[in-house]
């Protein structure tokens, strides 16, 4: 079932040059996309593509100039259905600073459910679920900006939770992070989605499409290309046209393959590759 | 430059006094400062003393960080100390010295008066020693409810003081950061008259001004991601009970100043009986 359906979606910014004259720029131009249940889609495009504006678009944080966003059928123009809609669409942002409300990391995740009226002991029970859904049950009494920027983006990710949407949408959320703030968050991400929640990922990072059921490639306001990660991956000229590399892994993969070793040039694990390299190294 | 400010002067620990509702200690803390202005006598002063020395005692706080507190208005002690030295012209002349005469009423007002002022900021300060201040604004918050009736913004209030504590950790982060960047491309910030010297601040201005816009505006984009629509029909997940340490802290609190509002209420009544109690 598609939950998530654009039809034609543009939204453009004013900009203003120095004597003041307004002149338009695209965020996005003519996209049409749907996302279904249980799906775990991935958003990628370099700087300035159009994603994240895609991604406001998902909950009613901007509107579309043309076109219509339907989530769970409701149109995201219509107000009246502006808090059904977030409570649908979950999401997290780019720079765990600016999403804290609250200094303490349970009163944090508690602003959602308590925006919503929930009676307090189920707010509770909430929170309590939402902490260990991300893994950071431990931490409920800690001050959030003294933890690293991993855990700070599990806890906006459990503050997203707590409302419990059908779908999670996390905008660049591992673009400010380390290596290993990075696997945190996409672990909770994939873990979230194998039980059954609709994960929508934006990311400049191709490694962290590897997984994802469907891969939606933008380029300059447009949709280039929606496949799956290895349909994206062996379409080399797209990805040269747009400015993005596949996986460092899959490109070793291909290269090998090509030179004629025996590796399947679909491999995208690279600890699988490297094992099959060192078995076809000592056979010779 | 900005690595070692800590906001707010918050001492951990699990006392008595710091286990107490956050309301309460506000309410005694606020009838403890008007308490303060009705003791007139030393005797009364002694009492204060006494109730101090007590509660400090029973929250934890070394009499060091409470000391420090007191430390920063020492200027203004001493001035109020000297104009009431030489400015009070009543009772005994103790010393006449070319311009300055100096007599004992002028003595008794002036310790008064500095008791009084140093006896403030240490009730003060065992408030936001003992209580974080998240738990301030939300007993701030729920203290200002009430007020609603006449369309006070209590939530909102309280809302602006907790987001504005929690972004202070992060905007000082900025700072510090800023300051480097505009060092590395050769900015000088430490020589130069005063004029200069404030000049050089203007690049450090102007860029934490355009990232606190963006980080407002992406707060804003979190908080409606998160279903936020003002005090309406908003739920609280902290419960805020009353324990026996309110009841017990109340009490003492009560007992002592009832005590001092009654000599004070009394004074003309009593004063040829027991003149000491008035000294």
């Amino acid at each position: 079932m598609d939950i998530i359906q654009l039809t034609n979606v543009s939204h453009y910014y004013k900009t203003y040059d120095e004597e003041g004259n307004s002149s338009k720029v695209v965020g996005v131009e003519n996209v049409s996309l749907s996302i279904k249940q249980g799906q775990f889609v991935a958003l990628v495009g370099h700087n300035g593509c159009g994603k994240s504006t895609l991604a406001k678009l998902l909950n009613g944080l901007l509107l579309p100039d043309t076109g219509k966003v339907e989530v769970f059928g409701m149109d995201t123009a219509d107000r009246s259905k502006i808090f059904e809609i977030r409570k649908n669409v979950g999401m997290v942002f780019q720079n765990p600073d600016n999403q804290m409300v609250e200094s303490i990391v349970e009163d944090d995740v508690a602003f959602g459910p308590e925006n919503l009226g929930i009676p307090q002991a189920e707010i509770v029970e909430r929170v309590q679920t939402a902490l260990q859904q991300v893994g950071m049950a431990d931490f409920a009494k800690r001050t959030a900006h003294k933890l690293s920027g991993g855990q700070k983006q599990r806890i906006a990710i459990a503050g997203a939770l707590a409302i419990r949407p059908n779908v999670l949408v996390l905008d660049e959320s591992t673009a400010m992070l380390d290596p290993l703030g990075r696997k945190e968050v996409l672990g909770v991400a994939k873990q979230l989605n194998q039980s059954g929640m609709t994960v929508v990922l934006i990311t400049h990072f191709m490694e962290e499409v590897l997984d994802a059921d469907l891969v939606v490639v933008m380029n300059e306001g447009h949709v280039a290309k929606t496949g799956t990660p290895m349909e994206i991956f062996n379409d080399e000229q797209l990805l040269a046209e747009v400015g993005l590399q596949a996986p460092r892994a899959v490109q070793l993969a291909k290269k090998l393959h090509k030179a004629g070793w025996d590796v399947d040039s679909n491999c995208t694990d690279a600890t699988q590759l490297g094992g099959k390299v060192c078995q076809l190294l000592r056979k010779n | 430059m900005f690595r070692d400010v800590t906001f707010g002067q918050y001492y951990p620990s699990n006392s008595f006094v710091h286990k107490m509702d956050a309301r309460v200690k506000l309410l005694l803390c606020i009838l403890f400062m008007v308490g303060i202005f009705f003791v007139t006598s030393f005797v009364g002063f002694l009492w204060v003393t006494l109730f101090l020395a007590l509660a400090i005692g029973f929250s934890k706080v070394p009499l060091k960080s409470i000391l420090k507190s007191v430390k920063g208005i020492v200027v203004l002690l001493v001035l109020t100390a000297l104009l009431n030295v030489f400015f009070t012209k009543t009772g005994n002349l103790l010393v006449d010295w070319w311009i300055f005469q100096i007599y004992d009423d002028g003595l008794i007002y002036a310790g008064k008066m500095f008791l009084r002022l140093v006896y403030l900021v240490v009730g003060s300060s065992l408030l936001t020693l003992t209580t974080t201040p998240v738990d301030l604004t939300h007993g701030m918050e729920s203290l200002l409810k009430p007020l609603r009736i006449i369309k006070f913004p209590a939530h909102e209030l309280a809302l602006i003081m907790s987001l504005t504590l929690s972004f202070i950790p992060s905007l000082i982060e900025e700072t510090d950061r800023i300051i480097r960047a505009q060092k590395a491309r050769g900015a000088d910030f430490d020589t130069g008259g005063l004029v200069q010297r404030a000049k050089a601040f203007v690049p450090i201005l102007i860029p934490l001004l355009v990232s606190g816009f963006r980080r407002a505006e992406e707060l804003a984009n979190a908080m409606n991601s998160r279903c936020y629509e003002g005090s309406t029909h908003r739920t609280k997940m902290r419960v805020q009970k009353l324990g026996w340490r309110d009841a017990v802290g109340i009490s003492v609190v009560v007992v002592v100043f009832s005590a001092i509002f009654v000599v004070h209420a009394t004074k003309g009544a009593w004063s040829n009986l027991v003149p000491w109690l008035y000294f």
